[in-house]
């Protein structure tokens, strides 16, 4: 065995290995997904969600800002005037409809910046994988924050 | 012209233009809310506050120790203007503090929210954060002044655009400042129902979103709305707009700049009648009769049928045509009828009375009525009839003084700024034509032939009262008024009254013994278009001809384009073996056709229309028409495609371009030189005068 | 200012001309078309017009009065009542009693007491400012400097000025009003309408 095939062979492998041998030791950061789930940041921005206010109005007044902001033109939003029979926000407009294109959202978070309410954010639930194209249109009732009792 | 400075730039300018529009001139901008260049400067808002000084004999400039408004400084010799300084930064910043104390900033739900001019100044040259932290002032919101118009005062800056938009332009005086101090509000009085018909242009000016539509009210935000230009197709006086829609579906109707025609302003029946494009009762594929109900069928089973029907048929099939189809549309019916069905029976006129014929001098341009001595409007009612020639009159009283006079059975807004009223009796046009007419000549004013004076006996100022209902007194003054530089100016409606060829005749033979010039402007969106294209039968039957036609058997088939006559002649309709109803929406002619067609709207369509001054206009295609409607021009190129084998017309270009080359009038108006205000194409006569061509 | 705005949806259309209630008199008419030789043109006659309708109403100038004064010099409606919502002296808000008691109480005659006056006034009347007693014979109101600080605290009924008042005047002034049957507050309209008559004929 020459010096030249030492040094160019046998070092680096045993080396490499070396690497290897040490970290088998250490904790995996791997994980065994869907069993086990990784904890995320706070600031994780995914899936978005339509918040109520404590009374369970919903903060969003339809303003339709997030899809003037919105970057990938994802966002639909059409208002409607909300009655006092029919009363879905606190002020005099809502959002009757509200859509959100998953397929084009890249998920930017300007909408959430825009929100004058507060009304969408985007939040940690980022399993959004579906089988049709039209299941990535997001409908208000989707994204609406279910009532918390 | 004066020499001035302007930030340095030293240019010449008018004496007496107003520095606001004189910076605009030089490409910069002073900030201004309630300056409106086409209403009198009042200097409310102090936004547009600028520094100024005057060059000294010796060469220095000496500069005044306070700022002053733009928008009330007249441009003068040596004036030296500073827009830019640090102090006017601050002067403006105080400015924008001070509105926005009393301001909601309910942008997010404000309808003017992105396209306001208080949000856009703000963001330029406002302060980012308020000192005043008290209480606003809080006021009811999203009041209904009236039915289209919200007012929220909350958020008025009190500038005042609207109490002088219906002072000085609209001239109702509708709205008014009331109450003074923070309390001051822009409202009706008792804040009764806003009845303006003009009252759709003060949501436009208003620079903050005080007053909003009640039929856009939360339907969009302006980044949501595409807009494309378009013409306004509700009436003949083809005020240009902007057409905004979003996703497909018209949303609301802006007015758009035309000097010639409606300078910037819209009607009411404009602005806020465009709803039907929306409606559910569309006309969406085409529909055939079989036994007693409608089945959908192909364009293809529906052209067999009518031509089945209508081929070669001759003087048994007739075709009529309502206001709201475009010149190539037109012209292609009139072609399809002479050329593939052989008859000359068609027809757009819908007035009651017969139609006088006869040379009429080309009807004036809307913009030319602002320079005239006098106008004497007659016979109709002109805000109701052309009411943006109603705006034109007005402006030649408000700002170029001329006199008016109006002769109208009726209460009608010309007479708030006319100098005499000649209120008749309804009924009695023609009697009063003759009358003025009678009292021109027998005053020695005019000379008419003598077959005309033997007509004339009996009729004068003094025989009014009795025949006409008008005193004696008025009718002398009136007719001393016209002559030279008057106009005497009427719409169709005159032919609505009883003895309308009289009426007609004695009032163009008023104008022309008197010296002034005669119009008569056509109500039908594009009845102008219609008589210049010959859509008048040359020999053939006119309108209620070939409707008594369709009742006694004369008549098997009829074509209806956008046309109901239902409500007066249900029996023709009924009687008629075949009817084609074409039309944007169901109605009740539908009922008896045999075969309905689907038509695209103006704004579904590229077209061409004609306004009552003889203006050709194009309207873009600005949204895609519902289902299977098509274009009327396109339908009848297709039927005349399978009629009579020939070069196809591929799009409404090249029908332009046939058309000019049949009727010469229409050359500058083919796609390729049509400007984008349109062009005036109007011949010599305009109405009557059986036109050649079509085929 | 607000009850105005609480009518809601409704839309109440404003009267038409015909079915207008005119009330003025045959003496107001003439004075009317007195006024009218005036001015330069029918806008610039509008405020003694008012002043006009004022004394023909009563004091009062009603939406009614208004639309009077509009009719009659072919003014919009609310044109008008812009100009009489404008200036304090016309009565627009609500009809005042038969005597108006104004009490200035700007500088000179606040520091003189004219707030005791008020004090007293209120508690005398059972009225607070801006309010008519039940039986409609005083009404009072808060007023800006009329223009009298030598003689403050100073009070204004129909066109005369009295004061200074103390307590014990104002008691005085109650009494002698009460017993006058005659509306100073028209008076006050007829002494400004004579006011422009005249200054026209100079």
């Amino acid at each position: 065995m020459s010096f030249e095939v030492f040094r160019d062979v046998v070092k680096p492998i045993v080396a490499g290995f070396g690497i290897t041998a040490r970290r088998l030791a250490e904790q995996k950061v791997t994980v065994q997904y869907p069993d086990e789930r990784r904890e995320q940041f706070d600031r994780t921005r995914w899936r978005h969600v339509l918040t109520r206010y404590d009374s369970g109005l919903e903060r969003c007044i339809g303003c339709s800002l997030c899809a003037g902001a919105c970057p990938a033109r994802c966002i639909y939003v059409e208002a409607a005037e909300n009655t006092d029979d029919e009363r879905y926000s606190p002020g005099e407009r809502y959002a009757v409809r509200y859509e959100i294109n998953m397929l084009r959202c890249i998920f930017c978070g300007y909408c959430q910046e825009a929100c004058p309410t507060g009304a969408i954010v985007l939040r940690k639930d980022f399993e959004l994988a579906n089988y049709e194209r039209e299941d990535f249109i997001y409908t208000k009732e989707m994204l609406l924050e279910p009532i918390r009792r | 012209m004066v020499k001035l400075t302007i930030n340095g730039i030293e240019l010449e300018a008018p004496q007496g233009e107003l520095i606001v529009e004189t910076v605009k001139r030089l490409g910069l901008e002073i900030p201004v809310f309630c300056y409106h260049p086409r209403m009198k400067a009042v200097g409310m808002c102090r936004m547009c506050l600028v520094e100024t000084g005057f060059k000294q004999p010796d060469g220095s400039v000496r500069m005044m120790p306070k700022p002053q408004a733009g928008c009330t400084l007249p441009a003068s010799e040596g004036l030296v203007v500073v827009t830019d300084s640090e102090a006017i930064h601050r002067d403006r910043k105080g400015v924008l503090e001070f509105l926005l104390i009393n301001h909601p900033l309910d942008c997010p739900i404000c309808d003017r929210g992105g396209e306001c001019p208080l949000q856009n100044n703000t963001m330029a040259y406002g302060p980012s954060t308020t000192r005043f932290i008290e209480m606003k002032r809080h006021l009811p919101k999203a009041f209904p002044l009236s039915q289209y118009v919200t007012l929220d005062l909350e958020r008025c800056i009190q500038c005042g655009r609207c109490v002088r938009f219906t002072e000085e332009i609209s001239g109702d005086s509708d709205l008014a400042f009331r109450f003074r101090g923070a309390e001051m509000q822009p409202s009706t009085f008792q804040l009764t129902d806003f009845e303006s018909r003009f009252s759709g242009n003060v949501i436009e000016i208003c620079p903050v979103g005080a007053l909003t539509s009640a039929k856009y009210r939360f339907r969009a935000r302006p980044w949501d709305l595409e807009t494309s230009p378009g013409v306004c197709t509700e009436c003949s006086n083809g005020c240009n707009v902007w057409f905004d829609h979003r996703a497909g579906k018209q949303v609301r109707i802006n007015g758009r700049a035309n000097d010639g025609v409606n300078e910037e302003w819209t009607c009411d029946k404009g602005k806020f009648g465009h709803d039907w494009y929306n409606s559910t009762s569309r006309l969406t594929k085409p529909l055939v009769r079989r036994g007693d109900q409608f089945v959908p069928a192909s364009w293809s089973e529906a052209y067999e049928e009518i031509l089945a029907a209508f081929a070669d048929k001759g003087g048994k099939v007739a075709g009529l045509t309502g206001p709201r189809v475009s010149n190539e549309g037109l012209f292609l019916f009139k072609r399809l009828f002479s050329e593939a069905f052989g008859s000359d029976n068609v027809d757009h006129r819908w007035r009651s009375g017969p139609v006088p014929t006869g040379p009429v001098p080309r009807p004036l341009p809307i913009a030319s009525l602002e320079s005239k001595r006098h106008i004497l409007v007659f016979g109709t009612h002109l805000a109701e009839d052309l009411p943006i020639v109603h705006l034109r009159v007005r402006k030649a009283w408000s700002q170029s003084g001329a006199t008016v006079d109006v002769a109208y059975s009726a209460a009608n807004e010309v007479e708030r700024f006319a100098k005499a009223s000649l209120r008749c009796r309804p009924g009695a046009e023609a009697a009063l034509a003759k009358c003025l007419l009678g009292e021109a000549v027998w005053s020695g004013k005019a000379t008419v032939s003598d077959a005309v004076r033997a007509e004339l006996a009996g009729f004068n100022a003094d025989s009014a009262e009795e025949k006409s209902g008008v005193s004696g007194a008025t009718v002398r003054a009136a007719a001393a008024r016209l002559g030279e530089g008057a106009v005497v100016l009427t719409s169709d409606r005159l032919l609505d009254a009883p003895e309308p060829p009289s009426a007609w005749k004695s009032l163009k033979a008023l104008a022309e013994a008197t010296g002034s010039e005669f119009v008569c402007y056509p109500t039908g969106t594009n009845a102008a278009g219609a008589e210049l294209l010959g859509l008048v039968p040359d020999h053939g039957l006119s309108t209620w001809q070939i409707l008594e036609g369709c009742k006694d058997g004369k008549i098997e088939a009829l074509w209806l384009v956008e046309a109901d006559p239902s409500s007066t002649h249900d029996a023709a309709l009924e009687t008629v073996p075949f009817l084609v109803y074409q039309g944007t929406l169901e109605n009740e002619a539908m009922a008896y056709a045999s075969v309905v067609l689907p038509m695209a709207a103006p704004a579904e369509q590229d077209g061409t229309w004609t306004n009552c001054e003889g203006r050709v206009q194009r309207f873009r295609q600005a949204i895609a028409p519902p289902g299977e409607a098509k274009p009327a021009w396109r339908v009848f190129a297709e039927c005349l495609l399978r009629a009579r084998p020939s070069t196809p017309f591929f799009n409404p270009g090249e029908v332009m371009e046939e058309i000019a080359r049949v009727h010469p009038v229409f050359a500058p108006a083919q796609y390729s030189l049509l400007p984008e205000e349109g062009a005036l194409v109007a011949r010599e006569s305009l109405v009557g005068e059986p036109a050649g061509g079509g085929g | 200012m607000s009850e105005l705005l609480q009518i809601g949806a409704q839309r109440p259309k404003a009267p038409e001309p015909d079915s207008l209630e005119l009330r003025f008199s045959p003496t107001a008419v003439e004075e009317l078309e007195a006024l009218k030789t005036h001015y330069p043109d029918l806008k610039s006659c509008v405020l003694p017009t008012l002043w006009i309708a004022q004394r023909e109403y009563g004091g009062h100038l009603s939406p009614e009065a208004i639309a009077e004064v509009a009719h009659r010099l072919s003014r919009s409606y609310a044109e008008v009542e812009g100009v009489a919502t404008f200036y304090s002296m016309y009565n627009t808000a609500h009809k005042p009693g038969r005597h108006l008691i104004e009490v200035c109480t700007c500088l000179s005659c606040h520091m003189c007491g004219a707030y005791r006056i008020v004090d007293h006034l209120e508690e005398k009347l059972g009225i607070k400012l801006g309010e008519t007693t039940p039986d409609g014979v005083f009404s009072i109101h808060e007023v800006e400097c009329l223009d009298a600080c030598d003689r403050a605290p100073v009070l204004q009924v129909g066109d005369q000025y009295v004061g200074p008042v103390t307590p014990e005047t104002v008691d005085e002034l109650l009494e002698r009003l009460r017993s006058n049957p005659d509306s100073t507050v028209v008076q006050l309209a007829d002494a400004v309408v004579k006011v422009h008559l005249r200054d026209g004929k100079a």
